[in-house]
């Protein structure tokens, strides 16, 4: 019996270490740091050249004539990064839209990864939240304002 | 109405409580009428839910925007058709068709097992009960979607979001709802299995086929989910790893091994506490993939929004029914013990072992992934994100592996597998496999993940045709007729088996189609008039844009010509269109050229109307359709498994006995034309042979379908369809008893004292099954009870007791019989 719990407790220790090593190695090259804009912008120099996913609102999208050169910025909390994208952008990528970017920060501008723009737009599933009074920034209202839907 | 719904909610809630309660202690005090009571309450509650259904509905049918759900999910323009399918579109409505769905599917698992399991059915009913209290109470107390405006009714409703309105996401949500809430039912059963003690095998029996009906739900949920990603997201992929998906990924992989462990447990009652375990990891996982997508503890595009409060009384449920269920796991872990022990890692059951450690493993790496955020966030207070190259590094070779287990796990036999036997199994599949393997890299192919893939599958392939052809031949050889019609009959003599192995080539297509992606190419350019762009063997030309207008959006169409190596293939549409109601978000509408060898995927991605320029995401993606197809086989599988015995009793008691097998054959055939399978060679399989042991007259033959096996071996096959000698030997008595004269229930009647319990008769085991079929107009029978109202439970308590005394067999009620019957049904094996 102990020599059968004995092999049960190895085997257990040798795929954990395993696969926790494993986990570990692969994780280094796949993870990427998650940060508002804000936290990012605090101190820049710190963060050039990882990968980071950068969270905040969209703001002054414009797109160079005839390409899919796309400049944008993102703000939150009154801290704004610079982006350059090339590419095609979601349905949802509008200014004043929650977005998260994946990305590289070199110098103080961000190179977005192809596909690296995630929008995600608060009124997709759920039209307009305000629950129980908390100020929930939806965006809906204002986009609608500035109606440049077709980019 | 509002008020009334509200008040059907509480209703429900305060049943519920009873329900759970009365149940209890009835089974507690023994009192068939406390728990007669209880069961009335419990049906109740599925009344009660059926009217709030009707009352949302009809609130969006008749556009009542003074409800604050109707108002954010539906508008007056939309058609009828999606104002009825807004009742799930959100958060509120969609806990609320939660608890609708636990209810029925409750209802049916009660009423179908209410004769045979009569010890479990208390506590399942209390443990339902207390998961739809939960449920309703979310609903009261924070999401009811009853609530309604105070001041100012809007004129017009927001509107459901236009990406919502799409047929696939009007069947997506249900399905995968069904395929979650449905795992409940085997959670209720394992738990009540579990606090009476009975835990021999005839919990597992009960719970089997809702296991399969769950797992076949998530799934086509999540496969609906991959085709509405594919062509209404417009990214070009299917799955991309995202919190909300992997949530309704995650209990399918603790169901999926649960299927596999159980025939372990079945056969060599080994696994017992492990498949306690994994009923109870996909019931949990159920809930968590539930919370998971409305409290938005992950950040996700799919998820309904944020609510802490909500992620705490999800996470303090799931950790009640954590605690609870595996405390009792422990409690009862003397009864729990395996009778038999692993013999050798050449064996079947080896086999099913690393497939459920994989399986599992898949669940908790996703758990991990998904969650690692949050985690991360809450360990180090710096939020890291992994991404989908992540998941699919892990996750690529773990598929790998569990498709080459399915190919290998039927080769190997239970108990140990010899060396010659070893050989003579493996010897085909894998020269198979390698001739596919070099094949594919000789004329050319050399991305090899999807090599291996491709040999992976072509072992699969190997294994099945070798199952499938070796037991043609045997069955050939007995019966004396063609291959083919061997083939059928094999499949139809054990459905579980073949059915089985037709879920694995659906999965083998599947990963066929997953492969695709290693050649998948992809564009993204700008495009002024007849100018084009290649990618791989096509071209695509950009013609002119077009504007129009429907009156509910505005479409801005490109007009696209596809050249295939040169030549003109045909003419695409991508557009964007602007609903009235959602004017800022444009939803783009892909458009394909679907070919069994490839899609090509175009996508207007931005557009200039003043000088006619478009830029475009042209995607080539090869074998993706075989996913879809794959899936079809997969459900034609499950579909033969899934289908009761009694079906067939049914169906063939209402033609000419020797017509039956024929009757039986035809379904078959036209299950396969739908497949899109049908040769003509295959037409010739009408006329099957009778079977060997032909009954001589039409009761007899009714009856051997009646009478089901007790060998013990066997799932219960019934007479007509058992091979072994019990059966044979019960046929025997069967014609000893028709020679005597006796009638059906003088039969019937022998065969219970024979055997002392009514092990034998196979009717009461399935005939609540065939009401699944009937589900809609149950549900609806259902909204009858409420004209009752508060009299319903006693209603239903009077009427249960006069079914009871009714009984056509009373010597189930007979105390001494029931002790033996219960002790029988507790030594089964």
């Amino acid at each position: 019996m102990p020599s059968k719990a004995l092999k049960i407790g190895l085997t257990t220790v040798v795929l954990t270490a395993a696969v926790g090593g494993l986990l570990w190695t692969t994780m280094s090259e796949g993870a990427q740091y998650y940060m508002h804009v804000d936290e990012v912008m605090v101190e820049p120099e710190a963060w050039v050249g990882k990968r980071l996913q950068v969270h905040g609102y969209a703001a002054k999208i414009s797109r160079a004539k005839n390409s899919l050169d796309w400049r944008f910025e993102i703000e939150n909390n009154g801290h704004v990064v610079h982006a350059e994208y090339n590419g095609v952008v979601p349905d949802t990528f509008k200014n004043e839209s929650e977005i998260v970017v994946s990305g590289r920060l070199e110098g103080h501008r961000l190179l977005v990864e192809p596909n690296g723009i995630m929008a995600k737009c608060p009124s997709k599933y759920e039209a307009k939240p305000s629950i129980g009074g908390e100020a929930v920034i939806t965006g809906g209202e204002s986009a609608r304002e500035t109606g440049d839907a077709s980019n | 109405m509002a008020t009334l719904g509200t008040f059907t909610l509480l209703a429900a809630f305060i049943a519920c409580a009873y329900a759970a309660a009365a149940t209890v202690a009835g089974a507690r005090r023994r009192s068939t009428r406390l728990i007669e009571s209880g069961i009335g309450a419990f049906y109740l509650v599925t009344a009660l839910m059926t009217l709030a259904s009707a009352i949302i509905v009809r609130a969006f049918v008749t556009r009542d925007y003074s409800i604050r759900y109707v108002d954010q999910y539906s508008d007056a323009a939309q058609p009828l058709f999606y104002k009825i399918t807004s009742y799930w579109g959100g958060l509120d409505g969609s806990i609320m068709f939660w608890v609708f769905l636990l209810s029925v599917f409750g209802a049916i698992a009660v009423r179908s097992n209410r004769e045979r399991q009569r010890e479990l059915i208390p506590y399942v009913v209390a443990t339902i009960a207390v998961v739809q209290m939960f449920f309703l109470f979310i609903m009261i107390a924070n999401k009811n979607p009853f609530a309604t405006y105070l001041t100012q009714l809007p004129e017009d409703g927001r509107g459901l979001n236009p990406l919502l309105q799409n047929v696939y996401m009007v069947i997506h949500p249900p399905s995968l709802y069904t395929g979650l809430v449905a795992m409940t039912i085997p959670f209720a059963f394992g738990m009540a299995a579990l606090i009476t003690g009975y835990l021999d095998d005839s919990w597992l029996r009960a719970v089997r086929r809702w296991t399969m009906f769950a797992w076949f739900f998530l799934s086509l949920g999540l496969t609906l989910g991959m085709i509405w990603a594919y062509e209404e997201l417009g990214w070009g992929g299917w799955w991309g790893w995202d919190p909300v998906e992997n949530a309704g990924a995650l209990p399918w992989f603790p169901a999926t091994a649960f299927l596999h462990s159980v025939m372990v447990q079945e056969r060599r009652s080994m696994l017992r506490v492990w498949n306690m375990t994994l009923i109870i990891l996909a019931f949990v996982l159920t809930l968590f993939a539930t919370a998971l997508t409305r409290t938005g503890i992950v950040q996700s595009v799919h998820a309904f929004g944020e609510d802490p409060q909500l992620a705490m009384l999800f996470g303090g449920f799931i950790a009640f029914v954590l605690v609870v269920s595996f405390g009792l796991v422990i409690y009862r872990l003397p009864l729990l013990r395996a009778r038999n022990e692993l013999e050798s890692w050449a064996s079947r059951e080896a086999a099913f072992l690393v497939n459920n450690w994989i399986l599992l493993f898949s669940a908790f790496f996703i758990l991990f992934a998904t969650m690692f955020p949050t985690l991360s966030e809450a360990v180090t207070g710096q939020r890291i994100t992994v991404g989908p190259p992540f998941f699919n590094k892990w996750m690529i070779p773990i598929g790998l592996t569990l498709l080459l287990l399915t190919g290998i796990g039927p080769l190997l036999a239970w108990r140990k597998s010899t060396i010659s036997n070893l050989r003579y199994q493996f010897m085909w599949p894998t020269l198979f496999a390698l001739g596919t393997g070099v094949g594919l890299y000789a004329i050319g192919f050399h991305v090899w993940v999807s090599g291996i893939c491709f040999a992976f599958c072509a072992f699969v392939v190997g294994t099945i045709g070798q199952e499938f052809i070796r037991g043609a031949n045997v069955r050939r050889d007995v019966t004396d007729t063609d291959l083919v019609t061997a083939m059928i009959g094999l499949v139809m003599r054990s459905r579980r088996r073949y059915g089985g192995y037709i879920v694995h080539v659906g999965i083998m297509l599947m990963f066929l189609g997953f492969a695709g992606a290693g050649y998948k190419q992809t564009e993204q350019v700008l495009l002024t008039p007849a100018e084009e762009v290649e990618v791989g063997r096509f071209a695509v030309r950009l013609d002119r844009l077009s504007t129009t207008d429907d009156g509910r959006k505005e479409m801005h169409t490109a007009h696209v010509t596809v050249f295939e190596d040169g030549q003109e293939v045909g003419r695409l549409f991508p557009a964007r269109w602007f609903y009235r109601t959602h004017i800022t978000e444009p939803t783009t509408e892909v458009a394909m050229r679907r070919t069994i060898s490839e899609d090509v995927y175009v996508v207007l991605a931005a557009y200039d109307m003043g000088d006619q320029s478009a830029s475009f995401q042209v995607t080539v993606n090869p074998l993706v359709n075989w996913i879809w197809f794959g899936f079809g086989m997969l459900a034609l599988g499950t579909g033969l498994c899934l289908l009761p015995e009694s079906r067939f009793a049914f169906l063939a008691s209402n033609v000419p006995a020797g017509t039956a097998p024929t009757a039986t054959t035809t379904l078959l055939v036209v299950a396969l034309a739908l497949a899109g399978f049908v040769t003509p060679a295959r037409a010739q399989v009408g006329a099957a042979p009778p079977q060997s042991y032909t009954a001589e007259s039409e009761l007899e033959a009714d009856l051997q379908r009646e009478l089901v096996c007790v060998c013990g071996t066997c799932p219960h096959f019934t007479l007509a369809d058992c091979r072994c000698d019990t059966a044979a030997n019960m046929r025997g008595q069967l014609r000893e008893q028709l020679v005597l004269g006796k009638d059906r229930d003088e039969v019937l009647q022998y065969f219970i004292e024979t055997y002392g319990s009514q092990e034998p008769l196979g009717a009461p085991l399935d005939q609540g099954f065939n009401r699944l079929a009937w589900l809609f107009p149950y549900a609806v029978g259902g909204t009858f009870l409420i004209g009752l109202g508060v009299v319903a439970v006693r209603w239903s308590r009077r009427d249960a007791a006069k079914e009871f005394q009714a009984s056509p067999s009373p010597e189930a009620v007979d105390a001494q019989l029931e002790a033996r019957l219960d002790d029988e049904l507790r030594n089964l094996d």
